[in-house]
């Protein structure tokens, strides 16, 4: 696919010698969903806002639709649409006033039935003559997204799109999301909440310390680095177990009346394993009476990589 | 090439944040120079001598104006670019396809826009108490619209620098207003005793209320091209500095 955006060699050094970015290297391809993984203060929001025009990097190069940014960021940034993590926005005006100034500011004609389709699009509509002080914590994220949006950008940055909302907005809004993304919206998100990654993301980047650790495909990773693990509760404890068991991934837990298996790619691989494991329980006279597994999730996977990195350090 | 679209959200935004306020707005000032004229007008300046043979009501209209003018774009402009700041709605600014040129003209323009209706209103609310005719209309125009460019620059300037709004206020209330009331807006600074005629001359408000009372009455404390000269320096010197500041960044772009 045709990269829509590309950063090389990007650094910031903040005064005081903070490294926020680290020779970061991405490739964004047009259309995707690409979610951005980091602990608080791994370099998330300073990557953004050094596309945007909100942080001036020390070093490297972003180019954006074949603009370099350096140079030629009138062309780039008029396609590109950021929806900050903090709710900021005028908060006297109403909100179709806020979302045509958006428009106007980034160089558009006023058209008010764009506005209308994003204000409907967004639930928004029955709201547009209320200043935004008084609409809803939900509702002032989706007027940010409105003003995001009010331009057409063709590349969108969502700076964590669902903090602090509740678990119903949260769905709402991976729905406007998937919506954007129809319209052939290239996103990159931000967020803390794994969960949303694996629901949306086409791939995935995980960044620690400003340096961008992994990025790949969010099916590849989970292939990689996914583990389905189950718990057998045995009927009789026991000490050791026939070779015919211990070829597999497995281990005797909790005094030998649970035995522990932790194999399989996130592919399903070690479900067919785990069946195979019980068949052969079953051959070789070792009864069971339960039986608990689970895949790991990207939280998981996350979380396992983030802690290897930081042992590694 | 300068995005006039942009510019002109950019215009019509401040002034409409100005509008949402437009009772304080204008009846400030109206009240304001009402009180001017009734205590220096009525109440003093009726046993105060012709000053270069213009009545002293009339005589501190334009050091009025000028007292008004200064205070409220310097404000304006200041908290247009600092409450962004403060809010954190600076966000969409920086990161729209707009430059210096965009931004300064859609703040400071509008900054000018406001001013230009303040001094309308104190001329037309100086006209129920005196009565004064302006020598060259023109040309006052001209020097008002300068000298609320130079200071709505100034303002900008202001805005970027504060990171508190003590500092957004320390400026104005503790340099600005003194100097202007030192500057001769309610006299001329030949009635000083010596040295402090001489004294007097290092304040460069006196330059800028002795401008706009020569375009008024065709006389002042200074001739009228130095005050021309300093106003166009001024407004030279905030440009360069906001360059600058756009420029590196400085205070903008983390």
């Amino acid at each position: 696919m045709d990269p829509i955006l590309e950063l090389s060699g990007l650094s910031k050094v903040y005064p005081g010698g903070l490294k926020a970015l680290d020779d970061v290297d991405l490739t964004i391809r047009k259309g995707e969903i690409f979610a951005l993984l980091g602990p608080n203060g791994a370099g998330k929001t300073t990557l953004i806002g050094a596309v945007c025009g909100l942080v001036r990097p020390s070093s490297g190069t972003i180019r954006a639709f074949g603009h370099d940014m350096a140079r030629d960021w009138r062309g780039a940034r008029s396609r590109i649409g950021l929806v900050p993590q903090e709710l900021s926005t005028d908060m006297f005006e109403p909100v179709h006033r806020a979302v045509s100034y958006s428009r106007g500011l980034f160089g558009l004609a006023p058209d008010k039935a764009r506005i209308e389709e994003i204000l409907r699009s967004l639930s928004l509509w029955d709201k547009r003559d209320e200043r935004i002080m008084a609409l809803s914590g939900g509702m002032k994220r989706r007027v940010l997204i409105a003003k995001a949006l009010a331009h057409e950008p063709d590349l969108l940055f969502l700076d964590e799109p669902t903090a602090g909302v509740d678990v119903e907005l949260r769905k709402g809004m991976w729905a406007i999301i998937d919506e954007m993304r129809s319209r052939g919206v290239t996103i990159i998100l931000t967020t803390h909440y794994i969960e949303e990654a694996e629901m949306m993301a086409d791939r995935v980047g995980i960044i620690n310390r400003g340096r961008l650790l992994m990025v790949d495909e969010k099916d590849a990773m989970m292939a990689r680095l996914g583990r389905t693990e189950a718990h057998i509760t045995l009927a009789e404890p026991r000490s050791s177990l026939p070779p015919q068991i211990a070829r597999f991934p497995v281990e005797l837990e909790e005094s030998g009346t649970s035995l522990r298996y932790r194999g399989g790619d996130g592919t399903g691989k070690g479900k067919t394993e785990v069946a195979d494991l019980t068949k052969a329980l079953i051959a070789a006279g070792i009864d069971y009476t339960g039986i608990d597994t689970r895949e790991s999730s990207l939280e998981d996977i996350f979380v396992t990589f983030l802690g290897e990195e930081g042992g590694a350090a | 090439m300068i995005s006039w679209r942009s510019t002109w959200s950019i215009y019509t935004r401040e002034l409409m944040r100005f509008l949402r306020t437009a009772f304080q707005s204008v009846l400030a000032p109206v009240l304001t120079t009402s009180l001017y004229f009734i205590v220096f007008g009525a109440a003093i300046g009726g046993r105060m001598p012709d000053l270069g043979g213009v009545d002293y009501g009339a005589f501190i209209i334009p050091g009025l104006l000028m007292l008004t003018l200064l205070g409220e774009t310097t404000s304006n402009s200041s908290f247009g670019i600092y409450m962004p700041r403060f809010t954190g709605t600076i966000y969409e600014l920086l990161s729209a396809p707009v430059g210096v040129a965009e931004t300064l003209i859609g703040f400071v323009g509008a900054a000018m826009t406001k001013s230009l209706i303040l001094a309308t209103i104190i001329l037309l609310t100086a006209r129920l108490f005196v009565d004064y005719s302006i020598a060259h209309p023109l040309l006052a125009v001209f020097y008002i619209m300068l000298v609320a460019a130079a200071f709505s620059l100034f303002g900008f300037i202001l805005g970027i620098w504060a990171d508190n709004f003590e500092k957004l206020g320390i400026i104005p209330m503790l340099f600005l207003t003194p100097l202007t009331f030192l500057g001769g807006t309610f006299y001329s600074i030949d009635m000083l005793p010596k040295p402090w005629d001489t004294i007097a001359l290092a304040n460069p408000i006196v330059y800028l209320v002795s401008g706009l009372r020569w375009t008024f009455y065709g006389s002042g404390d200074v001739d009228i091209w130095i005050s021309f000269s300093i106003t166009l320096g001024f407004l030279a010197i905030c440009v360069g500095v906001i360059a600058y500041i756009f420029k590196t960044g400085w205070r903008l772009r983390a």
